[in-house]
């Protein structure tokens, strides 16, 4: 049995690192992005910014496939104001969302939709 | 769609709910004992009946001390804040949802109470010697869940209660999991206060919920308005139920509170609890084998409720669940589930896991298609 804790003053928040704030350079433009390294605004996002990304996670390269999930994000994305639910994202990539996490390193939300420059989902997912 | 979130909101309902809630509002939903005209006084019947329905159902005497609100998280605000008082300190422990840590946090901001937090051992328990460590001269309260929304670890409630009551300290319980799935007796536990909602296993809509206060503990008012009595006086009335409820209640949701408790009380709570228990036990027994599965809190089903928490080894646990939904049409809740501490214990913050919680209407074939869907993915993760 370990001993009763006083919380730390924040409890959590402060560790939580999609509430941190970074501003890095990419594609040749500043971007604002949080500490899991989302896009804060996804109109900052450009195909440059997505191949560096897709570097720093590990793609040499982004393949048909990978551009056609970053497109089909981005388009619904601007289209609807928000990220395509599960059985939208399947539709709009023709792919199982099992190929889909499979093809970018870190899966669906923390390679594909990072690399798409979508922001960090709100919801505690 | 195979829906294993009942944790979060049971579903579906059983079919009295939701009929009765339509049913009984289109012949008599109007305001509940505010008026002199007999559809108002059939409605206050109902709610009187919904009350008392309830404090039988806890094992507490007074059903003028049951109170509604919105739900399990409202509840605890009314209770925390209208318990604790300035200079008091209060133990709550890791196991908490944010529906108790954020009241105390507020309240620590503010300078009126101190706290600490119990942890809970390797099982996902809170052991009494636990509580009674953290103990202090000036403790007001203690505050906990009964079961655990991301271990479904059941918590030693009546030997802490004992704990509690010899100390003089009043006891709080989050009884938000275990309502309609564990027998409850406020009197045998030395539960003081209770909160409860009415959308997880007693089976009711969203929007209700509530407390149940044992006769002797005194919750301040921290909300004031109409109720309907004594309107002359500019004081919000002390009388119970209306010290804590301010406006017109919700009528309708108290109605299929009421349907969902009769459901419940009729199937009994220990058939519903051995059905989703054994259900567990299959998805337990499914999922042990697979090697990059890890399971937490899994070792025994002992003093459990129907909650199975995993992850899958190389893969974010959103990722896991937008597959299970999107592929396999299979509805879990990812993440931290409102409860950051349990979720730093285990070792799984920020990401969180992947919870599974079977419900009333679950069946074997339900679980056994989660075992292969889960399989297929930890299968895709094992083979890059």
């Amino acid at each position: 049995m370990g001993a009763p804790e006083t919380p730390s003053e924040p409890p959590v928040p402060g560790r939580d690192p999609a509430r941190h704030r970074v501003q890095r350079e990419l594609g040749g433009r500043k971007v604002l992005m949080d500490g899991e390294g989302f896009f804060m605004h996804a109109e900052d996002w450009t195909r440059e910014a997505a191949l560096t990304l897709a570097l720093e996670a590990g793609l040499a390269r982004l393949t048909d496939d990978h551009w056609k999930v970053v497109d089909s994000l981005r388009e619904y994305y601007f289209h609807h104001g928000r990220a395509p639910l599960n059985v939208e994202l399947k539709k709009g990539t023709g792919m199982s969302l099992l190929e889909l996490e499979a093809l970018f390193p870190g899966g669906i939300k923390l390679g594909a939709r990072r690399i798409a420059g979508l922001p960090n989902p709100k919801t505690c997912m | 769609m195979i829906y294993l979130d009942n944790a979060a909101t049971t579903f579906p309902k059983p079919p009295d709910v939701l009929r009765d809630m339509v049913e009984i509002v289109q012949r008599s939903g109007v305001s509940p004992g505010r008026g002199s005209y007999d559809m108002a006084t059939e409605a206050q019947r109902l709610v009187d009946e919904t009350r008392a329905a309830l404090a039988r159902f806890f094992g507490t005497p007074d059903p003028q001390r049951v109170i509604f609100a919105l739900n399990a998280t409202d509840a605890l605000n009314l209770a925390i804040q209208g318990l604790a008082q300035p200079g008091d300190h209060v133990v709550a422990t890791r196991l908490e949802h944010n529906s108790v840590l954020r009241p105390l946090y507020h309240l620590r901001r503010q300078g009126v109470i101190s706290y600490d937090l119990a942890p809970f051992n390797a099982a996902g328990t809170v052991e009494p010697e636990a509580v009674q460590a953290a103990l202090k001269p000036n403790t007001r309260l203690v505050a906990i869940s009964h079961v655990s929304n991301v271990l479904g670890t059941v918590q030693p409630i009546a030997r802490i209660g004992k704990v509690c009551a010899e100390r003089g300290v009043p006891l709080l319980v989050d009884c938000a999991q275990s309502a309609g799935v564990l027998p409850i007796d406020m009197e045998a536990m030395h539960i003081s206060v209770l909160a409860f909602t009415g959308h997880k296993s007693l089976l009711g809509p969203t929007g209700i919920g509530g407390l149940a206060i044992q006769p002797g503990l005194e919750i301040r008012t921290t909300r004031f308005g109409g109720t309907g009595i004594d309107s002359r006086s500019l004081t919000h009335t002390q009388d119970m139920p209306h010290r804590l409820e301010a406006g017109t209640l919700n009528f309708m949701g108290i109605i299929g509170l009421s349907r969902g408790l009769d459901y419940v009380t009729q199937r009994g709570v220990g058939d519903i609890h051995e059905g989703e228990m054994a259900l567990v036990r299959r998805l337990a027994s499914g999922l042990g084998g697979l090697d990059n599965v890890e399971m937490y809190c899994a070792e025994s089903f002992e003093e459990r409720a129907a909650v199975l928490t995993i992850n899958v080894k190389g893969m974010h646990p959103s990722d896991v669940g937008a597959i299970l939904d999107g592929d396999f049409d299979i509805a879990v809740r990812t993440g931290l589930h409102c409860a950051p501490l349990v979720h730093e214990t285990l070792g799984t913050f920020p990401e969180g896991a992947v919870r599974f919680s079977p419900g009333p209407f679950n069946s074997e074939d339900d679980i056994d298609r989660a075992v292969a869907a889960v399989t297929a993915i930890s299968r895709s993760s094992a083979g890059r």
